[in-house]
């Protein structure tokens, strides 16, 4: 997929990412790979951008951990954060099934 | 990869990301080559760069031109509360050093307008930018001058009230002149701090293209209800802005001082619109 199409939803992928449980910058683009099958492959430094962006936003919060040795940034959902993933999920549903239905 | 993180960290300082900032980036892109091992597939330090440039202007501009609202705040209470409380001044003749006098009483006249009506047009472009995560760098410019005229008029306005206290000391009560120096320390914490942030905000170079849009697109919705077609024609908007003001003006300051007042704020509207519209985005 162009990464000019994946960019409108980048964060919302994001969250839904961080849903789950947080984590750092490699393995939610690697989690980002493994879902979509291959599918969302961008280069990966221009996921970290969002990232902090979105932390500035107050819908994610980051801390730095330790682990294997070295530290690492890893990022989690905020409740704020939830609240924008729910509504983003709603508004996503509603669009692909009003596109399915146009172009089934 | 060392030789990658040397040039990233180069690249970021060009868009103006510098200290901690820069040190967590450089640390996040060193952890993640370590896992990947894979350069090519982090991408270009320069796009990289650019595109955090990008993100985070957009992002802190928003902020900085809410931060600056809220910061103009207690200045612009402290002035209602100044002039509230004693509405009959000096005569404007009788300053210590008259053409001083009447020029701080002029700052105290126009500088809160500009500054309530600049500081009101970031936060309208700010609402258009809020679901915008790249903003064109004109637009974030755009941002910051209408912030920075904000804060500036707001600065200004606090820099006259000192002057005028001073000058119009002898036909000031003395509790006016101590409450004023009260607001003025009070006010300029604040608008100071907002002019650092919106400072550090402003050194990110973003790259963005596209246009930056005026006061059309930022308030068309509520524009476009008006019976008169006003997008794409500033001077029209500039003359009701500036009729409605006067009406205003005429009504408060009753027969006495009324026409007067409706007429000094109608040459002022027009004639700041002249300046600074092309400026704040309110004219092409």
């Amino acid at each position: 997929m162009r990464a000019e199409t994946l960019k409108g939803h980048l964060d919302f992928l994001l969250l839904a990412i961080l849903a789950d449980e947080p984590a750092h910058g490699y393995r939610i683009i690697e989690e980002l790979k493994r879902r979509s099958a291959g599918a969302f492959d961008l280069p990966e430094g221009t996921v970290y951008p969002a990232l902090h962006r979105l932390e500035q936003s107050g819908l994610l919060a980051s801390s730095w951990a330790s682990g294997s040795g070295r530290r690492r940034r890893v990022y989690r959902l905020t409740a704020r954060g939830r609240r924008a993933l729910v509504g983003a999920r709603a508004d996503w549903r509603g669009f692909t099934r009003a596109v399915e239905a146009v172009v089934a | 990869m060392t030789e990658y993180l040397n040039a990233l960290s180069a690249e970021l300082s060009a868009v103006g990301i510098r200290g901690s900032r820069r040190r967590r980036i450089l640390a996040e892109a060193e952890d993640h080559l370590r896992e990947s091992g894979d350069e090519a597939r982090f991408g270009q330090p320069k796009v990289i760069a650019a595109r955090f440039a990008d993100e985070l202007a957009t992002n802190g501009a928003r902020r900085t031109a809410l931060f600056s609202l809220f910061a103009l705040a207690p200045a612009g209470i402290g002035y209602a509360l100044l002039f509230g409380l004693n509405r009959s001044g000096p005569d404007i003749t009788s300053a210590k050093t008259p053409p001083l006098g009447v020029a701080a009483a002029l700052v105290i006249a126009l500088a809160p307008q500009i500054s309530l009506a600049a500081g009101l047009l970031a936060i309208a472009l700010a609402w258009r930018l809020r679901a915008t995560p790249v903003a064109p760098a004109a637009a974030i410019s755009l941002l910051h001058r209408r912030a920075a005229v904000a804060l500036g008029a707001g600065a200004a306005t606090l820099s006259g009230i000192a002057v005028y206290a001073v000058e119009y000391s002898r036909g000031l009560p003395d509790w006016w002149t101590t409450l004023a120096f009260a607001v003025i320390a009070t006010a300029i914490v604040p608008v100071a701090v907002a002019a650092v942030a919106l400072g550090s905000t402003a050194r990110l170079r973003a790259q963005a293209e596209g246009p930056a849009g005026d006061v059309f697109d930022d308030l068309g919705p509520l524009l476009d209800r008006l019976p008169v077609r006003l997008r794409g024609r500033p001077w029209r908007f500039c003359l009701l802005v500036a009729a409605a003001v006067a009406v205003a003006a005429f009504v408060g300051g009753g027969l006495d001082e009324g026409p007067r007042n409706a007429v000094a704020e109608f040459g002022a509207i027009c004639a700041c619109f002249a300046v600074l519209g092309r400026f704040l985005g309110l004219r092409g």
